[in-house]
């Protein structure tokens, strides 16, 4: 039982979903902040994709089919990107951010979009850890060859 | 013995293809929210075709016939599902693979212990 290689495949998701969930908090944080820098504060997504060996596509052109040498690796956060939902604009001629229409722009986050992302890597982890726990009690079970059953 | 090799190498060959599937499993769950991901899966039973066939026969299972068989990663055929019904699919295959395994586990450890008895001339 290749427990190393389990473990470390659901670590790396638990870690991506961990950083949905921290993206998720940091757009719901500032769904009111009015300026971030000088510039609006522009609602984010995580991006993540398989994590591949350096040699991942040579290994595939040469064996013609996934080998030993590019099991899977697991999955890592490749960008943390602007949504580009444009900003929402509420009419409060007395903030001081107002435009001179009288217009403020708040970040264009849906607290239900979010909430629902919140659920789903919620649920991800926690499927992530099901597999880890999974690989732990069979490479436990597998250390009992040859017992006296 | 012959049974004995054919026995250990079918079981070794199981408890490889299962620890494969394992990681191929994890790989789907850990890729859930990955954008064009394409779900793995192991081949392995689809090997066995023969082995079946000549089991079926009465004829004995030749060691050297399994030699070929070696089980290996492919991605799911037509899969373009939405993450959301991919993740329940893959926890479900998951706990029935921990289970699989485990029932191999237990079938090398009845095959040692037939061994043991032999070696202890029914003696215990």
């Amino acid at each position: 039982m290749d427990y190393q290689s389990a473990m470390a495949i659901s670590a790396s998701g638990m870690a991506v979903e961990k950083t949905r969930l921290d993206v998720t908090a940091l757009n719901l944080a500032n769904a009111s902040s009015t300026r971030a820098g000088g510039a609006l504060y522009q609602p984010l997504t995580v991006i993540s994709a398989p994590r591949q060996s350096a040699g991942f596509a040579r290994a595939m052109a040469a064996w013609g089919r996934t080998m030993p040498a590019a099991l899977p690796r697991g999955v890592e956060v490749v960008e943390v990107r602007a949504t580009g939902v444009p900003p929402r604009l509420v009419y409060e001629p007395s903030h001081p951010d107002a435009d001179a229409k009288g217009y403020v722009a708040y970040p264009g986050i849906n607290p239900v979009t979010e909430m629902v992302n919140i659920i789903a890597a919620t649920r991800a982890y926690e499927a992530n850890l099901a597999a880890m726990n999974a690989a732990r009690t069979m490479a436990q079970r597998a250390l009992d060859i040859g017992g006296t059953q | 013995m012959t049974t004995e090799s054919t026995t250990l190498s079918l079981l070794r060959l199981a408890l490889d293809a299962a620890s494969m599937r394992h990681l191929a499993i994890a790989d789907n769950i850990a890729n859930a929210g990955s954008a064009g991901y394409v779900p793995q899966q192991v081949n392995f039973e689809q090997q066995l075709g023969f082995a079946r066939q000549s089991l079926a026969a009465g004829l004995p299972l030749q060691a050297g016939s399994l030699d070929a068989v070696q089980p290996y990663l492919e991605p799911v055929p037509g899969a373009h599902l939405s993450s959301t019904a991919t993740l329940d699919m893959e926890v479900a295959r998951l706990s029935q693979n921990t289970l699989h395994y485990q029932s191999l586990l237990r079938a090398l450890s009845r095959h040692t212990a037939i061994l043991s008895t032999a070696i202890n001339e029914g003696r215990r």
